[in-house]
């Protein structure tokens, strides 16, 4: 096959490759997305309102099969007898770790990515996040700072369409936001309890969700079907499906081509420029390359670096973007899985209608204003509250006649939940590798995973257990159930790092513009870029970073600097 | 359909006086019972075991105004989690734990629990239910059968459609409306 000459080509079409997808169409670029899965038709694939019963296993999922060919997608909540197939099989994408350090590596490979199945939380990062590695000593200090991003998390957030309250919190600032759904009454209740009990600190907000509340861009609002991992017809989450893609092809400029496994990067020594991609046909396992004047890398952080990883050339022995000694390093997820759910005594008389698909949100007040003794950095809280209804039934005493009535005509009180999710530090000790004897099904090396948490976030996972107790106690709660489990790093799928950005390409794979020190015509822009993680969920700031930087490599181009 | 299981299914539902010859016949003759009886056949319990799980699910969920759990088919549910869902240490637990609930039983009188009378039954069941903390034998059995019947029950088409009335859209989220108990 002769190669295929584009603009630009875009390795992945989740949610930062639809952002690159969208904005180098829409400067004038023919580009080419190269996504290793199938293509999703949303008339077939979404299956957000098939309801339980017309599934074989009504929703327990088809256990026999996950396990034998997802045993790691399996751990995630989404990967349902719905969802299922938006999560690779394990088998055809290996990777590997030492036995004392498991990590799950959750992935969607298909046209989407994972932006079709995430969880569509969306915070802005402020100063106290971007200026703390410099501060404490850990990573590199980020090349940038809040008002580099903010124009450019404005510009995407009113695309994306965000609903959020104002709360004018230094720690996660206020966006571009639609009108939020009301908090419910429960909700509310425990707002106004904290916010006195607590001073202020402690703040129940409405989760700022990449979800519709207002038809936005040819998109309807969201009709609260609450099954948003599945699809959704109506378009009204974010996805690159929804929103980047068909913005990208209305351009008249976008190949998307499916069944596309990247290869490498390919290198010209004496450019010092990559020319383009080689790539597997993923159904004929043919090799082709495809050439381009410009690169963006957005196939999800571990990939992108995987991709480099394999570039190797006499130049760079152990992969395009290693001369740092940095790439593959500095592996970050979030931690959760601490937290507690109590029952309230209030509003025993309300109840809500509708499914929000989440609900509240608690920012971070560890670390904010004053210091915790234990660790560094913090955490925010996701929770909801929410009347069980006929589920509650397997845990209910009694059977019999008054026990169905109960379940169908009645609701449980009131159940308020608090999970935390915290920021994990960067340290070189977490990163990934080629494993020397695993390739995946076309033949790629596979990645070694080498990834645990630190004391810094156990303390700070026993703090979340300690802080969300404290929170219950306060709303009044009874039959408060704390929880924390020892899940491994990546379940939280907010993996981050491995190419990070930073100032001096002798510690840093990318500079401010996530571009290659290594090769300037190759862009990362996915979250592999990141010196740091924070503590909010990070795939509007990898948004807001993309679109940044096809704009100064746009810029770059048209000055002939490219 | 394995021919392995249309035979057992002929073999267990109906007394044929003959058996066609051959597999594709025989999976033929399987194939048009079924639509005809519009059943699935239990492939896990057998019948007294059928008899117990159906007995129970329908004292946990009766027929009263609206269905019970055996007329939307709980008991056929449970067996398709049992045969295609559970490991084989579940179900060989759960398979046990309705053995023990017929040995507690017998201790009252009938070497059946299906046998029992009403009050006896309702006895038992409420000390199962008790016990809470029990993590093996009859307790164990009737805690999966009560979730399993629960879920099947709300999991059911004519539940879903009929009574919760399930919707999936709606014009807007409202978390503040007036709620009484229909009970």
């Amino acid at each position: 096959m002769p190669p295929m000459t584009y603009d630009a080509i875009v390795v992945g079409s989740g949610i930062s490759g639809g952002w690159a997808a969208k904005e180098l169409t829409e400067h004038g670029l023919r580009t080419i997305v190269l996504e290793a899965g199938r293509p999703i038709d949303p008339a077939v694939d979404y299956v957000e309102h098939v309801l339980p019963w017309e599934k074989r296993y009504r929703g327990m999922g088809n256990r026999r099969r996950v396990e034998r060919y997802q045993p790691i997608q399996r751990h995630t909540g989404a990967c349902d007898e719905w969802s299922s197939k938006f999560f690779v099989n394990d088998l055809e994408n290996p990777y590997s770790f030492p036995d004392d350090k498991p990590f799950y590596w959750i992935r969607g490979r298909q046209v989407g990515g994972r932006s079709i199945m995430w969880g569509r939380c969306v915070y802005r990062w402020s100063d106290l996040d971007f200026e703390a590695n410099a501060k404490e000593g850990y990573g590199v200090d980020w090349p940038l700072r809040y008002k580099d991003l903010a124009p450019w998390w404005s510009y995407v957030e009113k695309f994306v369409g965000i609903q959020g309250r104002r709360e004018n919190l230094p720690q996660v600032p206020d966006g571009e936001f639609q009108e939020p759904w009301p908090l419910n009454a429960a909700e509310q209740k425990s707002r106004e309890i904290l916010l006195t009990k607590f001073g202020g600190e402690r703040v129940i907000t409405n989760a700022r969700l990449a979800v519709l509340t207002e038809d936005h861009g040819g998109r309807q609002k969201c009709h609260l079907c609450g099954h948003c991992a599945r699809g959704c017809i109506t378009l009204s989450y974010f996805s690159s499906i929804n929103s980047t893609l068909p913005a990208a092809r209305k351009t008249g400029r976008l190949t998307l081509r499916p069944f596309s496994v990247v290869h490498s990067v390919i290198y010209d020594p004496v450019k010092r420029r990559a020319t383009g991609v080689r790539v597997i046909d993923s159904n004929t396992k043919e090799m082709f390359d495809v050439n381009a004047k410009v690169i963006f890398l957005n196939a999800s952080a571990m990939e992108s670096t995987r991709i480099l990883l394999n570039s190797t050339t006499p130049e760079f022995p152990n992969g395009l973007g290693s001369s740092s000694g940095e790439l593959g390093h500095n592996l970050m997820d979030h931690i959760m899985d601490g937290g507690a759910t109590g029952t309230l005594p209030f509003a025993t008389d309300r109840r809500e209608i509708g499914n929000r698909p989440d609900a509240i949100y608690v920012p971070r007040f560890r670390n904010v204003k004053t210091k915790h003794p234990d660790f560094l950095r913090g955490y925010g809280f996701e929770g909801r509250a929410y009347r069980p209804s006929w589920e509650r039934g397997s845990e209910m005493q009694g059977f019999g006649a008054s026990f169905k009535r109960s379940l169908i005509g009645d609701l449980g009180p009131w159940e308020m939940e608090f999970g935390g999710f915290g920021e994990m530090l960067p340290r070189h000790e977490n990163y990934v590798e080629l494993d020397p004897h695993l390739v995946d099904a076309w033949g790629i090396p596979a990645l070694r995973v080498h990834c645990a948490y630190s004391d810094n976030e156990r303390k700070m996972q026993a703090d979340m257990v300690v802080s969300a107790t404290e929170m219950l106690e306060a709303l009044g709660a009874t039959n408060i159930r704390p929880f924390k489990k020892d899940n491994p790093p990546g379940l939280v799928i907010h993996e981050t790092g491995t190419a990070r950005m930073g100032r001096d390409p002798k510690t840093s794979v990318l500079n401010s513009h996530n571009q290659l020190w290594d090769a300037p015509n190759v862009f990362v822009t996915d979250g592999a870029c990141m010196p740091s993680t924070a503590n909010q969920n990070p795939s509007i700031t990898y948004m807001a970073l993309t679109a940044r930087a096809v704009d100064y490599a746009v810029g770059q181009m048209k000055r002939r600097e490219l | 359909m394995q021919r392995r299981e249309v035979v057992r299914f002929l073999g267990a539902a109906l007394a044929l006086p003959f058996l066609p010859r051959g597999t594709e016949a025989a999976i033929q003759l399987g194939k048009s019972l079924h639509e005809r009886l519009g059943d699935v056949p239990f492939r896990t319990l057998n019948s007294d075991q059928q008899a117990l799980v159906t007995n129970i699910a329908e004292m946990i969920i009766p027929e009263t105004d609206t269905p019970g759990a055996t007329s939307v088919k709980v008991p056929e549910f449970i067996d398709l989690i049992l045969t295609e869902w559970a490991s084989d240490d579940e179900r060989a637990a759960f398979l046990a734990g309705l053995s023990d609930i017929d040995t507690r039983a017998s201790a009252m009188g009938s070497p059946r629990f299906v046998g029992l009378p009403a009050a006896k039954k309702e006895e038992l069941m409420t000390a199962l239910d008790a016990a809470t903390t029990e993590k093996t034998g009859a307790a164990l059995a009737f805690r999966r059968l009560k979730a399993l019947t629960v879920y099947g029950y709300f999991t059911s088409k004519p539940v879903e459609q009929d009574i919760l009335k399930v919707q999936m859209f709606f014009n807007g989220y409202q978390g503040n409306v007036p709620f009484t108990p229909a009970v």
